[in-house]
């Protein structure tokens, strides 16, 4: 499904961030990434959808056999990769609602199909929003516009619910929620979750992976994965933190 | 002094004139003139040629009084070169004021309005001049506050010629506001010029000012924003903010910010930034699969509908608004 290999990246001003992430991720799993601050695991998620502020220097992705980085941002998401980001971007004055449309109307013209009927856009979103127990105020607000931390990762879920892509990769979702908030997205990731689809979180905490069990879970350090394991690894890297690792 | 005898005084405006700074002065063609003027207010004060101008032509003036607690909307056109229309707004009247776009395709076209509003009063001013053709095209306003009077100025111009508007807002009474929101979406050679001067001339008096430009091509755009607090003024609250979005390697933005402050206890602010679309923005859309093209439009559509967002619910947002869809 999504095959990363030796991925090498840097920022603008020629330092390395990804020194050679190896990653394979196959449908119906779920990889959790794990790592201290800094250790580039953000960089990973906006690399691979191609964010102009980081720089490829070698390797490959590939989603289903197709090259990621030969494709365009918006081809990319079309093909079936989601990134949520920590921290969401607010756009004041795009409608949320009409952004949701326009992006999942994107996505079908890209597989050839019609554009949604609004009947059928209303339903999809009113099922959507009701399973992660969003309001009518998300609607006509700007994107991310004005929202609290955990508005904005609620956001972020409806999007990908309403997108469906093949790989989902979550970058922090669970910072900024509250406890019901945490089980309220938890429950909408794992709805969302299916055979054929995969996600990659990003967590600092055990609690997000109480919700979503992880089929493994990886530790990145200085731009590499150094360490991979089943969920178990989750909670000893809860209890004695990273620096067994390097002492291993 | 009369007006035509104060034009012949000032003569026509310069480039180190500081009122025509940034515009483009050698365009403005020479006008006739009457031999001489009909209307004998005194000029004397006048410093602006383009508030003088349509009053030396001896336009008969267009003058309408809204009644006190009155409620009024109101569409005024000017059909002639030049223009003049007076607006007495009465004691705690409420004014939607559209003005219309003056079709006469001629070298120089100049209108002024002189708008008096009474205490209390509520007015909103507005104009989105759908995309024309007028070369060269002047609009001066006096606006004159009493006190608890509220005015919000809001226009979009999108024309392809040269376009100059100016403002003199005088805040005369105690609790008088005034809201300023313009937006310039030009391309091509277009080129948009803002002058204003508010003067604060009573305690607790209020001016926002927030100018967005979104431009193409070679266009220009400038703002030289004053705000003048008068001694005893105190309280003042001041704003002033320029957004502007470059989408061409040609296209220029001037910003010349003054305030004249003779007293403490005041706030001004001022304000101006000048970059291309939000990167991290364009990021999040065409992350979600939306083409690098219809984003850009999207971000244009939200940048320019923010200056209006804010307005009360009124017959300018809605029309505003309707324009920029």
């Amino acid at each position: 499904m999504l095959s990363i290999k030796n991925l090498k990246a840097s920022i603008e001003d020629g330092t390395q961030i990804l020194k050679g992430i190896d990653l394979e991720v196959k449908p119906g799993e779920v990889h959790a990434i794990m790592g201290p601050n800094g250790s580039g695991k953000s960089t990973l998620s906006k690399v691979i959808m191609g964010h102009p502020a980081y720089h490829v220097d070698g390797g490959s992705v590939e989603l289903d056999g197709k090259n990621l980085l030969e494709m365009e941002i918006s081809e990319r998401a079309n093909s079936g990769l989601f990134i949520s980001t920590q921290y969401p971007t607010e756009i004041p004055g795009v409608n949320n609602v009409e952004f949701l449309k326009m992006a999942l109307n994107s996505k079908r013209a890209y597989l050839g199909l019609p554009e949604i009927g609004e009947d059928e856009f209303k339903k999809l979103c009113e099922e959507k929003m009701e399973l992660l127990e969003m309001d009518d105020r998300y609607r006509d607000r700007g994107v991310n516009d004005g929202y609290s931390g955990g508005e904005k990762k609620r956001n972020e879920i409806l999007q990908m619910a309403i997108l469906d892509p093949k790989v989902s990769f979550l970058d922090e979702t669970d910072s900024g929620l509250d406890i019901d908030a945490l089980r309220i997205v938890a429950n909408g990731i794992n709805h969302i979750m299916a055979p054929e689809k995969a996600v990659i979180l990003v967590t600092h905490y055990q609690r997000l992976l109480d919700y979503i069990k992880p089929t493994y879970v990886h530790v990145l350090r200085h731009g590499k994965i150094i360490l991979s394991g089943g969920p178990e690894l989750a909670l000893k890297l809860e209890k004695q933190g990273y620096d067994w690792i390097e002492e291993k | 002094m009369d007006a035509l005898s104060r034009i012949k005084q000032l003569g026509m405006p310069r480039r180190n004139d500081e009122l025509w700074t940034f515009f483009p002065v050698a365009k403005i063609p020479a006008p006739e003139f009457p031999e001489a003027s009909v209307c004998e207010e005194d000029f004397s004060d006048e410093k602006d040629f383009a508030a003088l101008l349509p009053v030396a032509q001896n336009v008969h003036p267009m003058v309408k009084d809204i009644a006190e607690g009155a409620s009024e909307m109101a569409l005024l056109k000017s059909n002639n070169d030049f223009g003049r229309t007076v607006l007495n707004i009465g004691k705690n009247a409420k004014a939607s004021i559209e003005i219309l776009d003056n079709k006469v395709l001629h070298p120089l076209v100049a209108e002024r309005f002189d708008i008096n509003v009474a205490e209390g009063a509520d007015v909103e001013i507005f104009f989105a001049n759908p995309a024309c053709d007028l070369p060269l095209r002047f609009r001066h306003f006096r606006i004159t506050q009493a006190a608890g009077s509220t005015v919000r100025f809001s226009a979009i111009e999108r024309g392809n010629g040269i376009s100059r508007v100016s403002i003199d807002d005088f805040l005369q009474g105690p609790g008088a506001s005034i809201e300023i929101r313009t937006l310039n979406m030009l391309g091509g050679n277009a080129e948009s010029h803002h002058r204003l001067h508010i003067y604060h001339n009573a305690p607790e008096t209020t001016s926002t000012q927030l100018s967005r430009n979104l431009l193409d091509g070679s266009s220009r755009a400038s703002y030289d924003g004053s705000v003048i607090v008068g001694n005893g003024c105190t309280k003042t609250l001041s704003g002033q903010l320029v957004n502007t979005i470059l989408l061409s390697e040609d296209s220029s933005v001037s910003v010349k910010p003054v305030l004249k402050i003779y007293h403490d206890d005041v706030e001004c602010t001022h304000g101006n930034t000048v970059g291309e679309l939000d990167a991290e923005q364009m990021f999040y859309l065409v992350s979600r699969g939306i083409p690098q093209e219809t984003a850009k439009k999207m971000l244009i559509s939200s940048f320019a509908k923010e200056t209006f967002y804010p307005l009360p619910d009124s017959p300018a947002k809605k029309r505003l608004l309707q324009v920029l869809e």
